[in-house]
């Protein structure tokens, strides 16, 4: 079950990171840069799932603050230069 | 038992969201996938480790990192949304009602 689970967040994050390399524009990429950092926070729990060990899950709210500040400073370096 | 099967389920989740931002043409369809399908299965799998896991350290980070995420997840992708449709460069087709077509000359708010 545990394994599975790894092996369906392995396949969102090349599919993911396809669309971070190829996306036509900067905001596919910020898209795809957006959802393998929410596959790796399932992942962070998965983990502490697996081995019974919470240590990790304070990085979970660190991961989710840093992917919300990156955000909006893409959204305003495209509402500056555009593409 | 039950907190592995939504791990699984939040998973497929994910990964449905991973396989229409392959598939899908248009940059805000491709927004809006990501923003339902994986916000619903990180929230599945957040659920999971809260019936799992038994410390009460670990419940207040789960319940931190799942509040984070449902409040900050819809401002970003309002701000990331907003910014593309007044960029210059990146093509986009809206088949519905356009209710920012008469304020195309950019935001407002920029100005002060």
């Amino acid at each position: 079950m545990i394994d599975l689970a790894f092996t369906l967040l392995g396949l969102a994050t090349i599919c993911f990171g396809y669309r971070t390399l190829a996306g036509p524009s900067l905001t596919d990429r910020m898209t795809g840069v957006n959802g393998m950092l929410t596959a790796g926070m399932a992942g962070v729990v998965v983990h502490a799932v697996e081995t019974g060990n919470g240590a990790f899950l304070p990085v979970l709210v660190v991961v989710g603050l840093v992917g919300f500040v990156g955000t909006g400073m893409i959204a305003r370096f495209i509402e500056g230069h555009g593409r | 038992m039950i907190g592995e099967a939504l791990l699984v389920i939040g998973a497929a989740f994910i990964l449905l969201a991973a396989l229409g931002i392959l598939r899908f043409s248009d940059v805000f369809v491709r927004m809006q996938i990501l923003s339902k399908a994986s916000t619903f299965g990180l929230l599945c799998v957040l659920a999971g480790g809260l019936i799992t896991m038994d410390s009460a350290n670990d419940i207040t980070s789960i319940l931190i990192a799942g509040l984070l995420h449902l409040v900050s997840s819809p401002v970003g992708s309002n701000l990331l949304a907003r910014a593309t449709y007044f960029a210059e460069g990146i093509d986009h087709h809206i088949d519905t009602v356009d209710e920012l077509a008469d304020n195309r000359s950019g935001p407002s708010w920029d100005e002060g």
